[in-house]
C-alpha cells in the first residue's frame, strides 16, 4: 500500500514536470508495434511503459510480427478496448491508412511513432533524419574544415540514404562550391552492408591513391567496413569517419579514436517524449500546444502534420559518458582496448 | 570461343594450325576464353580509370592494373571463391544450395560471439589458442549445418531447392537471434590475419618466392608424372613441345603472380608504424620548399615511408583459397568420392544401379559445402574485423553465379573447380572495377547480371559446336 502510494507520488512528480500534462489517472495508452524482431523496439517499449505506468495509467500493446495484415487486425482489437490514444509503429506506411481512419472514426487520437503515415489528424514523433546528416557533416567540419571527402551512402532503395545525404550537403554545399572541400568518392552501398562498404572504400582509396581526408559514412555498420579498409592502409585513426545508430562496436571505435562520431538516436528519449505526448493528448490537450510540436510536410505526399522531431545525440570521444549513463552500453564494452588516460569516460 | 570460322569436318588433316595446336597441347579452350575475357576486363578498367583520373601507376596509366589493386582484388574474391568450389560439386550432383549466404551469417556471428564473449574473458584477450578454437568451431558448425541440409535432402527426400530455400530464410533468423542483431567486434588479433586485411596479413616476400618456386617445381613434377602415367598405360603422350610449353606457361603464371603480390609495397603509414614499433631506423627526412618532410633514396626524392620499402607477398586468404582449390580439384578428379559425384550427376539412376550409395554421397557433398562455408565465414569476419548478421547476405547468388560462369552445368555432371574460381575472380573484377570508376552500384548489378546470362549463352553455343 505504502509502495503503491509512493509510485503514485513519483508519477505525479514526473508528470507535473511535463508542462502541458494534467494529472488524471485512469487513461489507457495503446501501442501497435510493427515487430519485436529488431532489438531496439524493446527499449522503446520499456520507456513508454515506464512513463504511462508511473502516471498510474494503463499500457496496452500488440505486436504485428512484421505483417501489415496482422497490424490491421491488431488495431481493430485495440480500438475495441477503447483506449484514449493509439501509438502506431507502421509496418507499411500506406497500407496502414485505412486502420488509421478507423481510429479516427472511433474518436481515438493517434500518434505515428518513428515511422510516418500521412494522416493530418495524427501526431508524428520521430528523430530528425535530415538532421542526422547535418550533424555528421558539422562534426566532420570541426576536425576537417577542408580536404578531400568521401561519401559512403546507404542503400539506394532506402529514402533515408538520400535524406542523410541531403542533410550533409546542406552543411557542406558552400565549402564544396568554394573549393575548400572536394568530393572524391561517392557511392551507394547495397543493403547498407558493412562488407560492401569495405570494398567500396578500398576501391576509393586505390583510385585516389589514399587521397582521402575524411569519410562520411551514413551508419555505424558501414563505418566498421570503412575503418577496416582504412586500417589496411594504416590510416585508421588519422582519417575521421562518421556513423549513426550508436552501435556498441561503434561507440568502442569512437573511444579508440578510429571513428569520429556515432550519431545516436536514443530510443529512451523517443519513447519518453511520445508517452508524455500521448498522456497529454488523452487529456484533450491541443496537439499544437505540446512542447516541441511543429508543422511537418516532408512526407511522400506532402500532407501537413503536427510533428515532434527530436534532435539526435552525437557521441564523440568527449561525451561517451552520456551513452554509458543512459544504460545503452557498459563502460567495459565502450572502453575495451582503450589506452589509459586517452578518453575521459574510460578513466 | 577462340574458334575460327572453320566449318570443316572432323578429319584431322582439314584442321588449321590453331586447331591442331589446341588439340595437341590439350588446351581447355573454354578456360582460355574466360582468361581472355578477364584480361579484356582488366585492361578495359585500367584504360578507363586512367582516362577518368590520369596519373595512376597502372600498366595503361589507370589504377586497376596496379599491384595494389590486384592484391586487394584477390583478397576480395576469396570468400566467394572458397564457397564456389563446394558449389561446383553440389551443382554437378544436380542439387543446389541456396542457404550458403545465411549459413555464413550464422557461422560468422556464432564464431564471433564465441571468441569475443566467451573465449576472450575465459582465456584472456589475445590468447594464442583463441583463433585455433574459433576456426575449428566455425568449420565444424558449418559442416554440421551442411550435414543437416544433406540429411533432409537425401533421407527426408525433400528437394534441395526447398530445403536450402528454407535454410536461406531460417538461418538468417538464427544469425540474428544469436547476438540479437548486435555487431560483434573486434576479432582476435591472430584470427584477424586470416582475413588478409592489410599487408601485415600476408606471408612476406621471402616465403612468397619460396612458395612460388615450390609451385613451379610441383607443376614440372606433375607434368613429368603425368607423361610417365600415359606411357605406362599406353596412352598417346602429348608432344614434347606441348609439355614444355605447359611447364613454361604454368611456371610463368605462378612466378608472375608472386612478382605482382610482392611488388605491392606496404602503405606508408603501416610501414612507418611498423618501423617505430620495431626500432627500424626511418631514413632521415629533409624538408622541401613547401615544408613537407621528404626523404632521399640515393638521389631520388621519395616520400619518407617509401624509403622503408617492405614487400607484401601473398595474402593469407588467397593462400587458403589456393589450398582449398587444389584440395577440391584433387577430391573431384583423383578420388573415388569425386568420380562418384560426377557419375551420379551425369546419370543418377545408372550410378545407383552401379552400386553408388547416392544418399550418403549427397550428405557428404552438402557437409563438405557446409565446411567450406565455415572457412569463408572465418575469412569474411576476419577481414571485416567484425561479425554482423549482414555478412553473407546474397552471397548464395554470387557463389552460384561464379560456378555457372565457370562452366558448371545446372543439368549436372559437368564442372571444374578452377573454372569456378576464375568465374568468381571475373565477377569480383567487374564489381571492383566499377567501384573504382565510381559507378553507381545499380549499373554494376545490371552488368553482372548480363555477364552471367551471356556466359551461359556462349557456353551453350560452344558446347553445341563441339558436339
Amino acid at each position: 500500500m505504502k509502495l503503491k502510494l509512493l509510485t503514485l507520488l513519483a508519477g505525479a512528480v514526473l508528470v507535473s514536470v511535463a508542462p502541458t500534462a494534467v494529472l488524471a489517472a485512469g487513461k489507457t495508452i495503446a501501442v501497435s508495434w510493427k515487430t519485436f524482431q529488431e532489438e531496439r523496439w524493446k527499449t522503446d517499449e520499456a520507456a513508454i511503459k515506464a512513463v504511462v505506468e508511473a502516471a498510474g495509467d494503463t499500457y496496452l500493446s500488440t505486436d504485428a510480427q512484421g505483417s501489415a495484415q496482422k497490424q490491421a487486425a491488431d488495431i481493430e482489437s485495440l480500438i475495441s478496448q477503447k483506449p484514449d490514444v493509439i501509438l502506431v509503429v507502421a509496418f507499411d506506411s500506406d497500407a496502414i491508412l485505412p486502420s488509421i481512419q478507423k481510429i479516427n472514426d472511433a474518436g481515438i487520437k493517434s500518434i505515428a511513432y518513428d515511422v510516418q503515415f500521412e494522416d493530418p489528424n495524427a501526431l508524428y514523433i520521430t528523430f530528425d533524419n535530415v538532421g542526422v546528416g547535418r550533424i555528421m557533416a558539422q562534426e566532420m567540419l570541426k576536425v576537417k574544415p577542408e580536404g578531400r571527402y568521401a561519401f559512403i551512402k546507404g542503400d539506394k532503395g532506402d529514402p533515408n540514404a538520400t535524406f542523410l545525404f541531403q542533410g550533409m550537403m546542406e552543411v557542406l554545399k558552400a565549402d564544396i562550391d568554394g573549393g575548400k572541400i572536394q568530393n572524391v568518392c561517392e557511392t551507394f552501398t547495397d543493403g547498407w552492408k558493412p562488407d560492401n562498404a569495405q570494398k567500396n572504400m578500398e576501391q576509393c582509396l586505390t583510385s585516389t591513391n589514399n587521397g582521402v581526408d575524411a569519410v562520411l559514412s551514413e551508419n555505424d555498420g558501414m563505418a566498421s567496413g570503412v575503418v577496416a579498409a582504412l586500417d589496411a592502409q594504416g590510416l585508421a585513426g588519422t582519417v575521421p569517419v562518421t556513423g549513426q545508430d550508436g552501435d556498441l562496436a561503434a561507440i568502442n571505435r569512437v573511444a579508440l579514436g578510429t571513428q569520429l562520431v556515432s550519431v545516436w538516436k536514443n530510443s529512451v528519449d523517443l519513447g519518453t517524449v511520445a508517452a508524455k505526448a500521448a498522456l497529454a493528448l488523452a487529456d484533450g490537450v491541443d496537439p499544437t500546444t505540446i512542447e516541441g510540436v511543429s508543422k511537418f510536410n516532408g512526407g511522400k505526399n506532402g500532407v501537413e502534420m503536427n510533428a515532434i522531431l527530436l534532435a539526435p545525440t552525437p557521441i564523440t570521444k568527449d561525451n561517451i559518458q552520456v551513452a554509458i549513463d543512459a544504460g545503452h552500453i557498459t563502460k567495459e564494452a565502450a572502453c575495451a582496448g582503450v589506452a589509459a588516460g586517452s578518453v575521459a569516460a574510460c578513466n | 570461343m577462340t574458334m575460327q570460322n572453320a566449318a570443316g569436318g572432323p578429319a584431322l588433316s582439314n584442321e588449321n594450325f590453331v586447331r591442331r595446336f589446341v588439340r595437341a597441347a590439350e588446351i581447355d579452350t573454354r578456360m582460355i576464353g574466360m582468361l581472355v575475357a578477364l584480361l579484356v576486363i582488366w585492361v578495359g578498367f585500367d584504360v578507363i580509370s586512367g582516362f577518368l583520373r590520369p596519373g595512376g601507376s597502372g600498366v595503361f596509366g589507370g589504377s586497376f592494373l596496379t599491384s595494389r589493386n590486384l592484391w586487394i582484388l584477390l583478397v576480395q574474391t576469396s570468400t566467394i571463391a572458397v564457397m564456389t568450389t563446394g558449389m561446383v560439386l553440389v551443382i554437378v550432383l544436380r542439387q543446389i544450395d541456396l542457404s550458403v549466404g545465411s549459413m555464413l551469417s550464422v557461422v560468422a556471428v556464432a564464431t564471433g560471439v564465441l571468441q569475443v564473449f566467451y573465449l576472450g574473458p575465459l582465456l584472456g584477450v589475445g590468447h594464442p589458442a583463441i583463433w585455433i578454437i574459433a576456426v575449428v568451431f566455425a568449420i565444424a558448425l558449418g559442416a554440421a549445418i551442411g550435414l543437416f541440409n544433406g540429411a533432409l535432402i537425401a533421407y527426408g527426400q525433400i528437394p534441395s531447392f526447398i530445403v536450402t530455400l528454407g535454410g536461406l530464410i531460417a538461418y538468417s533468423g538464427g544469425a540474428f537471434l544469436i547476438a540479437s542483431g548486435v555487431t560483434v567486434a573486434p576479432m582476435d588479433k591472430t584470427f584477424k590475419l586470416i582475413g588478409g586485411n592489410g599487408p601485415l596479413a600476408s606471408i612476406g616476400p621471402n616465403w612468397s618466392w619460396a612458395l612460388g618456386a615450390a609451385g613451379c617445381v610441383v607443376i614440372i613434377l606433375a607434368i613429368i608424372a603425368g607423361r610417365r602415367q600415359r606411357i605406362r598405360f599406353k596412352f598417346a603422350p602429348k608432344p614434347i613441345w606441348a609439355e614444355i610449353l605447359s611447364a613454361v606457361v604454368g611456371c610463368a603464371a605462378v612466378l608472375g603472380t608472386t612478382a605482382v603480390v610482392n611488388s605491392y609495397l606496404w602503405p606508408a603509414k603501416v610501414a612507418e608504424r611498423f618501423a617505430l614499433e620495431n626500432n627500424i631506423p626511418i631514413p632521415p627526412g629533409v624538408e622541401d620548399r613547401a615544408g613537407l618532410a621528404i626523404c632521399m633514396a640515393g638521389d631520388k626524392v621519395v616520400t619518407c615511408a617509401e624509403g622503408l620499402s617492405f614487400q607484401t607477398g601473398y595474402p593469407i586468404p588467397v593462400l587458403i583459397t589456393l589450398a582449398v582449390g587444389i584440395l577440391m580439384t584433387f577430391l573431384a578428379r583423383r578420388t573415388r568420392f569425386g568420380r562418384y559425384v560426377f557419375a551420379t550427376g551425369g546419370n543418377p539412376e545408372a550410378a545407383e544401379l552401379a552400386g553408388v550409395n547416392t544418399k550418403r554421397l549427397t550428405v557428404m557433398v552438402f557437409t563438405l559445402m557446409g565446411a567450406l562455408v565455415g572457412v569463408s565465414a572465418v575469412i569474411a569476419s576476419a577481414r571485416l574485423d567484425a561479425a554482423t548478421t549482414a555478412l553473407g547476405t546474397l552471397n548464395e547468388l554470387y557463389v552460384i553465379a561464379a560456378a555457372v560462369i565457370g562452366g558448371t552445368s545446372l543439368a549436372g555432371g559437368v564442372g571444374t573447380i578452377y573454372g569456378a574460381i576464375v568465374g568468381a575472380l571475373l565477377m569480383q573484377s567487374l564489381q571492383s572495377g566499377m567501384a573504382l570508376l565510381n559507378v553507381d552500384s545499380a549499373y554494376t548489378n545490371i552488368v553482372v547480371g548480363i555477364v552471367l546470362v551471356l556466359a551461359v549463352f556462349v557456353d551453350q553455343a560452344y558446347r553445341r559446336r563441339v558436339k
